[in-house]
């Protein structure tokens, strides 16, 4: 009871407390990776990834600015909830990292602790502002971490180019700094490759397709699609932790998110208490059937039980059910319509639309669930390779691969590059579909109003389907954002 | 205050200082030091020798040894020698011998050794010529008795003549001798707390008065901070609530007795919840996100927010003072700027012995009848129009849905073949919630000590069925004068209550649906229904109990004459601690985690630590001189704990075993704060002739929530007063009993933040990664939910070093008038208070990762006037009749909100007006928030859209601007206020204003003879509320438009409509409610000798009100919204109150 005015702060912790040791620093790094388990992010992955295109629709009920994603409502984007929550978690995760990258940077651990501990930090910053800008275009560029009021109002970055070399150059410190290491739910030297590819890929086709903001980048289209294919390559032929699963339904098994294809796979668990730390993935694929629970038939004539209490949020489209080719096992094997209500297979009946058995998970407690977003696999690196290279032998290849573990045939085998990448597009939407990369994949094309019928019936041009406006309160609050 | 032989020519100016004595008794202070002269030792034997020794000297030796102070009738007698050898004598056998043979009486009267000259009747043979020249041959004796309004005995009324000035008071039975020489002469009765009366001798002998209490007394002590003040002395802006008027009316604390009570004090109920507390503001807020609520200060003890000071038993407490003028309330920093509601309770009053019981029953009604559906089929019908317009399949076909349960068709339900019609609100509500509360308490005080034991029992009904609350109190107040310098005084309270809570039941579920199956089981409307009523009532657990203590000492020390040291040390502690259990099924947390149990602890403790050095002195007559010098320290720890424990293998034990749940799923939360207050302050009263009066008050406030550069913040206050009726000019008028101007300006302010705020603060989560928990730390932490159901997160955690004491400078003019003797009594305040460096969150990008931060920007002003009329109508022996009116009005305006752009403030474009959101989402509006803070309009003012009635054409609605579903016929018709052909954000503006205009309430008291009878009407006039269940209520959504009844009022049904916030939704919630009727009758006890009073009551509480609303009740939050809920209640109480 002394009588000084000094306040000492109690139970939690501050800078002044903190990244004083390795494990400090490490679960700073958490902290960071954490963001992505938050229901306001993902969610929002397939929220505005999946409603926005032709594969999915949205149940009738469901709120939270689903249906004006669906249906293309343009005018109300400024204020829809997903497209303001996802970015103010994108950026959540960036002063996380920055955190991170500000403290580890200047602090006395050990070098090569600090090296892949700060190669982590940067790829998470990459990884956001590559997401951000995909999804809305020129945003505000946070170089460090926010300590003061001053510090809130970001510049935004000159043009697509300053923000894609600071996604670039965060890549390459990442790939530069961590090294070839597997752990569920974070990355390593391999991530960081894959995602440059990606960086390239998208710049690449995005101005080969005269995509607004990137038709005016300063960069070669044929030395960016080098690139990816560079560094995928590398993914792909250097190392041998990670590859092609020799089946499709492990892939999605719950159990073995440590499976070949997961270079960077998002971690939740069915054990954790608040959501965000258990996933409820599944419910949103799933339908609700009299509260019992549903089993899937599997190709070896076993059955595999899902939750019993699903939402059906997402719903797939005819249109996208019957682009499969009928022998395609992603839709035989990874579709369903018909469900069973016993363990045995005994009764069934048949749900409205092919649902997605990617997010199921036979060990789920109530709601909960283990149910991961998958967000870099090998199968995507392989084809981000194929469609970089073009018709080569060793693109065929990959394609050809991830073809045959389909059940398919190979792709004709004279296409002409431009053919040959269509024929690897299409490809991805059937290979990932359901994971969150559609919504890009038709921007970067400039093919969202062709191919979904309902971004056609909004009246909406290729241009504005491009990106989503700055959210209205970044706006309200940033001077630094043009005013349009 | 010295008794002495006063002999001087006059005996008035000995009169003049009884009086002054008597009056003054009732403050504490001078009450102790007479005391302490008076029955210093009564018993104590005398021992006198004298040889014609003057009687006044004989007196003073008697004075000293006996304690009791004399005074003697005229000047001969002082010189009157007398003889007298008392040994080791009783006061009264020592005074029979002193006064053996001598032409003189006396008598102990009021603590008084009164000697006066014996009637002439006696014919004692004079032995000193000089006296018999004084005693008029005409001389007589007045006999008589004084009595209250109930004919009960009034002991120490000084009864004095007024042309020859003898004084005398009355006994124990209230009566009274004095002598009088003119039958022209008049007797003043004079007493503190009644009406002096003045009646003309005649040619009676007996006179027997009747002295009535008065209504307002000037002369009257009120408790200020740090010390007390005489009503006539008032400098600042304060009103006292008189307990009488309340004492009847059920309550669980003083707070929500206040309601109306005094001008310039809102009290808003918005909860009906037993236990539950209300919301107190005084002169409007002042504070954006710092607490709004006035300090409560009970006995000298600052206990914290005003909102449920549920420890202070209501019974205990004798008068409440509400300090509203900085003048009054920055004695208290940076706690007053909210103002201050000073609590006294109850003492004993010296020489008596009281044992009261009071008991009272409330049984409880609500006030209307549910606004539900009575048709089932049209309920079904229309809910099937809402799907088809909203391209849903309609789900009343007679077909089970997707979730597995049937539900009937229209026609089924019409035809009676659905046998289900479930009254919700039957199986939901109590019929008649009884609420019970007995007080039993002890008072009783002799020369040295008083006491008083309290006891209160009190048990309430929620309206919700098995909701509960009961609480028990235990107080005592001892007081001992030590010596005759010391005094102290102890004063603790416990007290423990306990909740069962089962508030929140589903009466709004589907009428439809049965209670139980035929098995006895509840129906569920599938596996995941997680509201049924009944499964809630009889599987969760949610009980609390807590445990109060408030212990406060207070050392008196007379140092000197006129200084005394006042040291206070108070301590309360709480404790609490909850339990909640969601079993496995029937509620979604415990069917998500196979049972889920909750274990919370709470522990908070205050100490302060005051002392005071307070001076008082007359210097030559005119300067009357009151200096008060102070230091305080509060120190304030809170703890908590909270366990959480899930997925159970059998939930039989509920929470009892925290360790049976998964022991991987165990969480454990805790955390504490601590706060420290460093404070001086200093008050100087000063008087000259009792006309001109100032009161300075200083305080400066050091606080260890703000950082280095902006602990210490300093408020300074002062005011003037002119009592004009003591000036010649105003006397002359003969129209003013009571004329008197009053100015005050004074600095206070408000801390009312968390602590913690001007540090960083990082975030603790768990993250799963390598098949395994990790512990993730990082900048960022939740503070909050937001969004339906508060799904979303809102994250704060930046620091700002430069966090400052929110400053409120509050000026304030007054006047009081008192007519016709004191029975037209009129009080006028206008008060003008500027807030600045408002402490407030403001809005960061989004970009920034954080939603907000704590800043001091912006200004706020209150201003307003107040008036308070008091009339004694109707004044007489068997009838009266009074009556307050008060009148209030506020005017609230945001002046600033700091910088536009840092301040992250949106700007309305139609006005160029800045604004931000305030207060969190409202079901079913996608406006972040419907009030805002705007510069330049007040508080909450509502920002939405206009609506122009009903689109009745696809045609209308697109020439509008509305686009899609927004344009069919049957859909709003917002209004383009924008003039730009869309309908957009632009076309938003301000749609209403919940603060009224004004508040007004009116007490009207009755009495004839032992019945009393108080009526208390209470208003507020001119306030907007924003109904949102208004477009699904089934009050309004059978109107709806249809192309058969294009309805202008009332859109279509369509599940799906996205609602925005519209004038559509607000409406007026004006209200004058009688709230209050209260019937008392005394039993006359004139033959009883052991129960000293007996009363009972019947009380009903909120019995009518008129309004034009219509809902339930438009009594709502400040910020004006009404989400529904359910009726409002109506009390009817019985209350018994006797004293033995």
């Amino acid at each position: 009871m002394g009588c000084d005015l000094e306040e000492e702060p109690y139970g939690f912790y501050s800078e002044e407390n903190f990244y004083k040791t390795n494990e400090d620093a490490e679960s700073a790094l958490f902290y960071a990776y954490n963001t992505f388990s938050y229901n306001e992010y993902v969610r929002a992955i397939f929220y505005i990834n999946e409603l926005a295109t032709e594969s999915c629709d949205v149940k009738g009920e469901e709120g939270f600015g689903s249906q004006e994603i669906n249906r293309w409502d343009y005018a109300l984007f400024r204020e829809n909830e997903q497209l303001e929550l996802y970015y103010k978690y994108c950026y959540i995760a960036i002063n996380r990292a920055n955190a991170v990258i500000d403290n580890v940077l200047n602090s006395n651990l050990s070098e090569d602790f600090k090296s892949s501990i700060l190669g982590e930090a940067y790829f998470l910053r990459a990884w956001n502002y590559y997401h951000l800008i995909q999804i809305y275009g020129l945003v505000p560029l946070h170089k460090g971490s926010i300590t003061s009021a001053l510090q809130t109002i970001a510049p935004m970055p000159k043009d697509f180019d300053e923000l894609y070399d600071f996604i670039i150059n965060d890549c390459l410190e990442a790939e530069k700094r961590m090294s070839v290491r597997r752990v569920v739910g974070r990355v390593d030297k391999v991530a960081a490759q894959a995602l440059l590819a990606k960086v390239y890929l998208s710049i690449a086709s995005s101005k080969e397709n005269q995509v607004n903001g990137y038709k005016e980048m300063n960069k070669d289209i044929a030395q960016m699609y080098q690139y990816a294919a560079e560094w995928s390559r590398k993914v792909l032929y250097d190392q041998s932790t990670y590859g092609l699963s020799p089946d499709l339904i492990s892939i999605y098994d719950t159990r073995k998110p440590d499976g070949p294809e997961h270079i960077f796979i998002m971690s939740m668990d069915k054990s954790g208490v608040d959501e965000g730390n258990f996933s409820s993935i599944d419910k949103m694929f799933i339908p609700y059937k009299n509260g019992t629970s549903l089993w899937f038939a599997n190709p070896d004539g076993t059955y595999t039980k899902s939750t019993n209490m699903g939402w059906g949020v997402f719903m797939t489209t005819e249109l996208f059910a019957n682009s499969f080719d009928a022998s395609d096992k992603r839709k035989t094997e990874l579709m369903a319509k018909r469900f069973y209500t016993k363990e045995d297979g005994s009764t069934s009946g048949l749900n409205d639309y092919f649902l997605t058995r990617k997010y199921i998970d036979p060990d789920f407690v109530g709601v909960k669930s283990s149910t991961r977003p998958f967000l870099i696999r090998f199968s995507e690196v392989a084809l981000i390779y194929a469609e970089a290279v073009g018709p080569t032998q060793e693109g065929y290849h990959w394609v050809n691969a991830i073809r045959h573990r389909a059940g398919l045939d190979d792709l004709p085998s004279s296409l002409n590059l431009a053919d040959f990448r269509n024929a690897v597009f299409n490809e991805r939407s059937f290979e990932l579909a359901f994971e969150g990369k559609r919504l890009h994949d038709l921007r970067r094309k400039a093919v969202v109003v062709n191919t979904d019928p309902r971004a056609a019936a909004s009246g909406i041009s290729e241009e504005q389907a491009a990106y989503y406006p700055i959210p209205q309160k970044e706006l309200d609050l940033n001077p630094n954002i043009p005013r349009i | 205050m010295i008794f002495y032989e006063y002999v001087k020519d006059r005996v008035w100016p000995l009169a003049f200082r009884c009086i002054l004595v008597m009056k003054l008794a009732v403050c504490i202070t001078f009450l102790t030091i007479f005391q302490v002269l008076a029955h210093h030792s009564s018993a104590q034997k005398i021992n006198i020798s004298a040889h014609n020794q003057p009687l006044a000297k004989v007196m003073k030796s008697v004075q000293d040894q006996s304690g009791y102070p004399f005074f003697l009738y005229g000047k001969e007698l002082a010189k009157l020698s007398v003889n007298a050898n008392v040994q080791n004598m009783e006061l009264q056998r020592a005074m029979e011998e002193i006064l053996r043979d001598q032409p003189v009486g006396w008598v102990l009267s009021a603590g008084t050794i009164i000697l006066k000259p014996l009637p002439i009747e006696k014919k004692v043979a004079s032995t000193t010529p000089s006296l018999t020249t004084t005693m008029q041959k005409q001389e007589r004796i007045i006999n008589g008795k004084v009595t209250d309004a109930y004919g009960q005995p009034i002991r120490g009324v000084t009864v004095s003549t007024v042309q020859v000035s003898k004084v005398t008071s009355t006994d124990e039975g209230g009566n009274y001798s004095i002598p009088v020489s003119f039958e022209s002469e008049m007797l003043l009765f004079s007493m503190v707390g009644f009406d002096k009366q003045e009646v003309p001798v005649g040619n009676s002998d007996i006179i027997d008065v009747v002295l009535k209490e008065s209504m307002d007394n000037l002369d009257e002590v009120l408790v200020v901070g740090y010390g007390t003040i005489k009503k006539k002395d008032l400098t600042g802006s304060m009103t006292n609530v008189k307990t009488e008027d309340i004492q009847d009316i059920p309550a669980n604390s003083i707070e929500s007795l206040l309601q109306g009570r005094a001008a310039g004090l809102q009290i808003v109920k918005t909860s009906q919840d037993p236990g539950a507390g209300t919301t107190v503001r005084i002169r409007g807020g002042s504070s954006l996100r710092g607490s709004n609520s006035p300090l409560i200060v009970v006995d000298g003890f600052p206990i914290g927010d005003a909102g449920n000071l549920k420890q202070i038993n209501p019974a205990d407490i004798v008068s409440i003072e509400v300090l509203k003028d900085a003048s009054a309330s920055s004695i208290y920093g940076s706690r007053g700027a909210n103002g201050v509601i000073m609590v006294t309770t109850k003492k004993a009053k010296n020489g008596q012995t009281d044992i009261s019981i009071k008991h009272q029953t409330t049984l409880s009604q609500f006030t209307s009848e549910f606004i539900q559906w009575t048709d089932p089929a049209l309920m079904a019908q229309l809910d099937n129009e809402a799907k088809i317009n909203g391209n849903m399949p309609p789900l009343y076909v007679g077909a089970v849905n997707s979730t597995g349960i049937y539900f009937p068709a229209v026609d089924e339900i019409q035809s009676g073949a659905w046998p289900h019609f479930t009254d919700w609100s039957k199986v939901v509500f109590r019929d008649n919630p009884v609420n019970n509360t007995s007080t039993i308490s002890l008072a009783t005080a002799n020369d040295k000590t008083s006491f008083n034991l309290s006891a209160n029992n009190l048990l309430q009904q929620g309206s919700y069925i098995r909701d509960n609350y009961g609480k028990q109190i235990v107080s005592s107040n001892i007081r001992h004068q030590f010596n005759k310098y010391l005094n102290i005084s102890a004063f603790n309270n416990l007290s423990k209550d306990n909740r069962r809570t089962n508030t929140g039941l589903a009466y709004w579920r589907n009428p439809l649906w049965p209670v139980y199956n035929e098995d006895g089981s509840y129906f569920l409307e599938g596996n995941a229904d997680y509201s049924h009523p009944m499964a809630w009532t009889d599987n969760r657990k949610n009980t609390a109990k807590g445990t109060d203590i408030i212990s406060s000492w207070l050392l008196d020390l007379q140092l000197i004459s006129g200084l005394s040291l006042k040291s206070q040390l108070n301590y309360k502690y709480g404790a609490s601690i909850q339990d909640r259990f969601e079993p496995d099924r029937y509620t979604e947390t415990g069917t998500n985690n196979k049972g889920a149990a909750y274990l919370d602890n709470w522990m908070g403790q205050v100490y302060t630590a005051d002392t005071y050095l307070t001076y008082q002195k007359l210097f030559k007559q005119n300067h009357d001189l009151t200096a008060m010098l102070g230091h305080s320290y509060e120190y304030s720890l809170a703890r908590s704990s909270a366990m959480e424990s899930y997925n159970f293998k059998n939930g039989a034990l509920n929470n009892e075993n925290m360790a049976s749940g998964s022991p991987e799923l165990n969480r454990h939360r805790n955390g504490q704060t601590e706060t420290k207050l460093l404070s001086y302050f200093g008050r100087l009263n000063y008087a000259f002739k009792d006309k001109y009066l100032l009161t300075l008050t200083m305080r400066s406030d050091g606080s260890s929530k703000f950082s280095t550069n902006h602990k210490w913040a300093y408020f300074p206050s002062g005011a003037v007063s002119w009592k004009l009726h003591q000036e010649q000019f105003i006397k002359d008028l003969n129209l003013f009993d009571e004329f008197k101007l009053r100015a005050s300006y004074g600095i206070s302010g408000n801390q009312g933040i968390s602590p913690y705020q001007t540090l960083s603060r990082y975030g603790i989560e768990t993250f799963y990664t390598d098949g395994g928990w990790s512990t993730a730390i990082g900048p960022g932490y939740v503070i909050g939910y937001t969004g339906v159901g508060g799904r979303y997160k809102e994250w704060g955690g930046i620091p700002n070093k430069d966090l400052r004491w929110e400053t409120t400078a509050q000026y304030n003019f007054g006047a009081d008038f008192s007519f016709f003797n004191n029975r037209l009594g009129v009080t006028v305040d206008y008060y003008s208070k500027n807030t600045f460096d408002l402490l407030r969150e403001r809005y960061l990008t989004l970009s920034s990762g954080y939603d907000r931060m704590w800043v001091n920007d912006g200004e706020i002003n209150n201003k307003g006037i107040e008036l308070t009329l008091h009339g004694d109508i109707i004044r007489k022996r068997d009838w009266e009749l009074s009556g307050t009116f008060i009148f209030s009005r506020n005017v609230n305006k945001v002046v600033s909100l700091g910088n536009a752009i840092s301040s992250g403030l949106n700007r309305d474009f139609l006005s160029d007006t800045y604004y931000e959101y305030y207060g969190g989402g409202m079901d079913p509006f996608r406006e972040p928030s419907p009030n805002i803070l705007a510069v330049g309009l007040p508080v909450n003012v509502f920002y939405g859209y206009r609506v122009d009635g009903i689109v009745q054409s696809d045609r209308e609605g697109e020439a509008a601007g509305l686009v899609g579903a927004e344009a069919r016929a049957g859909e709003f018709l917002y209004t383009d206020l924008s003039q730009d052909g869309v309908f957009d954000t632009k076309d938003r503006t301000v749609i209403g204003d919940p603060n009224p205009d004004f508040m007004a309430s009116l007490n009207l008291n009755l009495r004839y003879k032992n019945l009393d009878m108080n009526v208390f009407l209470n208003g507020v006039f001119g306030n907007d509320v924003l109904w949102s269940g208004m477009y699904n209520s089934a009050l309004y959504v059978p109107l709806r438009w249809t192309p058969d009844n294009p309805s202008n009022e009332y859109p279509s049904v369509r599940q799906g409509r996205l609602h925005y916030t519209s004038d559509w939704f607000i409406k007026d919630g004006s209200f004058l409610r009688i709230q209050n009727v209260n019937v008392g009758y005394r039993i006359p006890l004139e033959n009883q000798k052991w129960v000293k009073q007996a009363r009972i009551s019947i009380n009903a509480e909120n019995p009518y009100t008129f309004t034009k609303f219509e809902g339930y009740d438009p009594e709502v939050g400040l910020n004006g919204r009404y989400g529904g809920g359910y009726p409002k209640l109506r009390m009817f109480s019985f209350g018994v109150d006797f004293t033995f």
